[in-house]
């Protein structure tokens, strides 16, 4: 089992530290237009929030695994709920490589599958560096392809 | 390319016209607040000249909006100014539907609508058409995507180094009452590969069009199946309408139920009485609005499956249904991807169900891709239409362990806490007495937990996964593993801790837009593993069994 570049971390709390500054900013304006909030609350919660989002951060980049088995991609992940999810090649539709601002500045990018189903629509894979996102799709293409089915929807 | 009927601009140009009659009416009246020379007595000049530009703009949309059938795509051009031009493949094609309502059945009109399993929308829709036009239409194109589906067999077998096809339509013969046996009893194969030799190919090419379809009746809903789905179905729209009615003419509605109440002892009228004349109407009121919603609910139903026919023209099931809004549509049968069957605690009661087929497109319901194909019918008959259909074996349910039992009653009993929780909130604040009551509710809460568990079964069958669940409205689902796109093994962390998992079986059909996606319950985790390995090995070995012997996987003559 692969597992996910170390640094998607930082992407994940950062976007944890995110949360916690709008929460923040959330309370703040509530202490200045409807209650009256104590400022040490405040940073309380965004500090917990904070705190909350680095381990769960953490815990997240753990369990994230995913593999190439002989006949699909199968993925491990999730923190509250743990899914396991076995996405056949055949299905997959067609595959992306895509990067958010956050993602280019830590210089990693994800993997997106797409298949025909609807609720596992779209499968991600975050934090890949490049070259091995890059490889990846292809890698994923080719076995698509190879592995045609003509009962496509 | 052809134009819409005629009878469209008009429509068109009223429905702008009486759009855009508002944009200059609202321009007057903002400008006329900055701009003192505005003022709304420029009402009578700027309304009729919205109107004018609207209609424009509708009779525009109307010479623009063009649409013809190609030899390999279905095409649509439209836009007055920003133009759309869209081709559609015959074999990406999922449903046509044809859509009449009550004036467009007075006009002789019809709407015509075609999905394809892209998109979350319509792909294409005909507003209006005239009635022998759409249906014309609707038989071209479900010929068409017949045909691209044989030429793409054809390809197939060709390079199948010239491996003999099993005979897939000749098992389909045998009822007595077939009228065209030459015609089911040909091979797809030898269709494909000596045209010649068929009578049905040689007619084609001589009518191309306007060829009635061979239909052949599967099944019909008689007036007793009718009654006994119009009273044993609810239906949630009838709560919503009944709620908007009533935010519509509270007044009416208001003095309507003080009137009904009144003689059991309810208010003269609002704003008097006593606290017990309060009581009473409250309660003749919420009697009022269950059967007023129920009524509604029964004749929605009845009007939507007036007259319901199930049929089958070549490999699509044709259906047609209603009584002020005329519906029909085709599905390709190789475009379904999971049959269900469905029964609410009426329907159990009485020994009756429903049949679902779920394809990968949008319904004319806006109920995702799926489709009625028997509304209610005897639960034996529905049983056999499912296993002639799918081929599926009796399937021997096994259940989640008792765990899952115990799941159910700490659940439930977290949210009869909740609801306590609730009333001693409103006692704080309103001075209600005797909250505690509300402790009533976990009296339900066991048999809630058991009914649950009950009602949850998979069975992991020769070629198919059969996944039950439910108790107000039982689906037991089979899902043929050629159709599986993935499959999860969940767990959250009340789960994790007594060892057990979900399984969620995602297939294409959007019908789990509506309806959750098919999955197996609480299962111990190995089982939950064992089953989503079991699937996708039969997905690839059911997909090259496919492939070899060019098999539809499903029985059109299910009944």
């Amino acid at each position: 089992m692969e597992s996910l570049h170390p640094r998607i971390r930082l992407l994940w709390i950062a976007q944890g530290a995110i949360t916690a500054v709008v929460l923040g900013v959330v309370l703040a304006l509530v202490d200045q237009w409807i209650t009256d909030v104590p400022t040490v609350a405040i940073a309380g919660v965004a500090a917990l929030a904070l705190l909350l989002g680095i381990v769960y951060a953490v815990r997240l980049y753990q369990v994230w695994k995913f593999e190439l088995q002989n006949d699909a991609l199968y993925l491990e992940r999730g923190v509250i709920t743990f899914v396991e999810t076995a996405v056949p090649f055949v299905r997959v539709q067609h595959v992306d490589t895509q990067f958010g601002p956050i993602e280019r500045a830590l210089g990693l990018s994800s993997v997106v599958v797409y298949t025909a189903g609807s609720r596992n629509a779209d499968v991600r894979i975050p934090g890949l560096t490049p070259d091995r996102a890059r490889d990846l799709q292809d890698t994923l293409r080719e076995l698509a392809v190879e592995s045609e089915a003509d009962d496509a929807v | 390319m052809n134009r819409l009927h005629p009878l469209s601009a008009v429509a068109y140009g009223l429905q702008y016209g009486f759009i855009w009659l508002w944009v200059p009416m609202v321009l007057v009246l903002v400008l006329g607040g900055i701009i003192d020379p505005i003022s709304p007595t420029w009402f009578p000049v700027a309304a009729p000249l919205g109107f004018a530009a609207g209609v424009a703009y509708g009779v525009g949309y109307y010479y623009r909006f063009e649409y013809g059938i190609t030899p390999d795509t279905f095409d649509v051009a439209s836009g007055v100014f920003a133009r759309r031009s869209r081709e559609i493949p015959y074999g990406r094609i999922q449903n046509v539907d044809v859509r009449q309502g009550v004036f467009q059945r007075l006009f002789g009109l019809a709407t015509l609508s075609i999905e394809t399993a892209g998109g979350g929308a319509t792909e294409a829709t005909l507003n209006f058409v005239s009635e022998s036009e759409a249906n014309r239409l609707q038989e071209q194109i479900r010929r068409r995507t017949a045909d691209a589906k044989d030429r793409r067999r054809k390809r197939e077998s060709s390079t199948a180094d010239g491996r003999e096809s099993i005979d897939e339509t000749g098992e389909m013969v045998g009822e007595g009452d077939e009228t065209e046996t030459s015609e089911t009893e040909r091979s797809v194969d030898s269709d494909s590969t000596d045209p010649s030799s068929d009578p049905t190919e040689s007619r084609r090419d001589r009518a191309p069009a306007y060829e009635q379809p061979r239909r052949r009746k599967l099944f019909d809903l008689e007036s007793r199946e009718l009654l006994l789905y119009s009273f044993t179905s609810f239906r949630p729209a009838a709560a919503a309408a009944v709620l908007g009615l009533f935010f519509i003419a509270t007044d009416t509605f208001l003095q309507l139920l003080v009137a009904i109440a009144q003689p059991v002892g309810g208010p003269e009228s609002i704003g008097e009485g006593t606290t017990t004349n309060y009581g009473i109407l409250t309660l003749v009121s919420m009697i009022n609005g269950i059967i007023i919603t129920y009524m509604l609910s029964v004749a929605y139903t009845f009007a939507t499956y007036y007259d319901f026919q199930l049929g089958r023209a070549d490999e699509d099931f044709v259906y047609e249904r209603g009584l002020l809004q005329r519906y029909s549509g085709s599905i390709p049968v190789e475009k379904v991807q999971s049959v269900t069957v469905t029964a609410n605690p009426l329907q159990r009661l009485i020994g009756y169900a429903g049949l679902w087929v779920e394809t990968a497109g949008y319904g004319p319901d806006s109920n995702g891709g799926s489709q009625s194909a028997v509304p209610l019918a005897k639960q034996g008959r529905v049983h056999r239409f499912t296993e002639n259909l799918t081929d599926v074996e009796t399937p021997k349910f096994r259940s989640p362990p008792t765990m899952a039992r115990r799941r159910y009653l700490a659940r439930y009993s977290m949210i009869a806490a909740g609801i306590v929780a609730i009333f001693f909130g409103i006692a704080q604040v309103t001075g209600l007495e005797r909250w505690y009551l509300a402790a009533v509710v976990f009296a339900a809460v066991p048999p809630a937990a058991h009914l649950k568990y009950v009602h949850l079964g998979y069975y992991v069958g020769e070629d198919h996964l059969v996944i039950r669940r439910g108790f107000w409205s039982r689906r037991t689902t089979v899902i043929p593993y050629y159709r599986i796109q993935t499959v999860s093994t969940q767990r959250s962390i009340f789960q994790r801790r007594l060892g057990l998992a979900s399984l969620v079986v995602d297939t294409a059909s959007s019908r789990t837009f509506f309806w959750a996606t098919p999955t197996i319950y609480d299962v111990d985790l190995e089982d939950a593993r064992g089953v989503q390995q079991a699937s996708r090995k039969r997905l690839q070995s059911a997909l090259r069994e496919r492939a070899r012997d060019d098999d539809l996987g499903l029985s059109v003559d299910f009944t």
